[in-house]
């Protein structure tokens, strides 16, 4: 039985950490899929995925995240990201298969000099992970 | 966790007859009532409109054809590619403008046009209507009007005419 107070999120790896994003903005885990690019200048986009018919943005934030050095990323959360117009699916590049976890602690304050899309920190068996808003992160990276 | 949300749909399912073209190894789509002609290099002649007008360096060549004075557009240029191998040229209609093309492949219809995902905030909203999937290839659709913007076309008139003032002075 789910407590009251647990919530629930999406677990994702980026190289060696791993963070986490609130599991109602996430749409689907999805395996790796073909990108597709086409010439365009929006820097924090890195092509597009066709899902079930529907055309997904892919905007890689690992170089935000973990740096330039994140290895490899093969697999893709897709969230569901406001954007100036409404939501949009938007297709994140991760770096293995994403888990789902639901915790019934208050998550801890981010640190103070924490990036504002930093919006908590999970206790989570022997480490921390901290919490990532993606509508947040990506408007910044959108906005370079 | 998999939530259904809905999704914009792709816009009226009319069917549109677009030709498929490529610059630089990427395909585009162009609809096939905005080209006149599609047609070889000859007959271009260099153009240039020297430092008067950088925003025009786009604009390569031009075509006389049946008394029209055409702008031909480099679209490796347009699209911010690498410079191609061009062959071909399509000559556009309602606008005196020309683009140079690596090739052209066949006409075909589409049936679906899907809007350029919000994500994309740049240049290439004006680039393209909207994108295509074609043989499950997403390819874009391109705006034909913006290979020489009505805001060019006054550039351009009044490049053209210091040009000829400083000629004839």
């Amino acid at each position: 039985m789910r407590a009251e107070h647990e919530k629930s999120y999406v677990l994702f790896p980026l190289g060696e950490e791993r963070f986490a994003v609130p599991a109602e903005a996430v749409t689907e885990l999805a395996r790796p899929d073909q990108l597709q690019t086409f010439p365009h200048c929006t820097p924090s986009v890195s092509g597009v995925l066709l899902r079930r018919g529907k055309i997904v943005p892919v905007c890689d934030v690992a170089s935000v995240l973990v740096g330039p050095e994140a290895p490899a990323r093969k697999f893709y959360l897709i969230a569901n990201c406001q954007r100036e117009s409404g939501k949009e699916w938007t297709a994140i590049p991760v770096t293995g298969e994403c888990e789902l976890t639901s915790v019934s602690t208050e998550p801890e304050k981010p640190a103070p000099r924490a990036p504002s899309y930093i919006t908590g920190v999970l206790a989570i068996g022997d480490g921390t992970l901290k919490i990532v808003d993606l509508d947040k992160l990506i408007t910044m990276e959108a906005r370079g | 966790m998999r939530h259904k949300r809905p999704q914009p749909p792709p816009s009226p399912a009319s069917r549109e007859d677009v030709i498929l073209f490529s610059v630089s190894g990427f395909k585009f789509v162009i609809a096939a009532g905005a080209v006149h002609e599609i047609r070889g290099l000859q007959g271009l002649q260099p153009f240039s409109l020297g430092c008067i007008s950088v925003q025009l360096a786009k604009l390569k060549y031009t075509l006389e054809r049946s008394g029209t004075t055409y702008f031909v557009v480099d679209a490796a240029f347009h699209f911010r590619l690498t410079p191609s191998h061009p062959s071909r040229l399509l000559i556009l209609r309602n606008i005196p403008a020309a683009v140079l093309v690596d090739s052209t492949d066949r006409m075909m219809g589409i049936s679906a046009l899907h809007g350029l995902p919000q994500a994309f905030t740049h240049e290439e909203r004006g680039w393209y209507r909207g994108l295509a999937v074609m043989d499950g290839d997403v390819v874009p659709v391109v705006n034909h009007n913006a290979f020489l913007s009505k805001t060019e076309q006054e550039t351009l008139r009044e490049s053209l005419g210091r040009l000829q003032g400083a000629t004839a002075g």
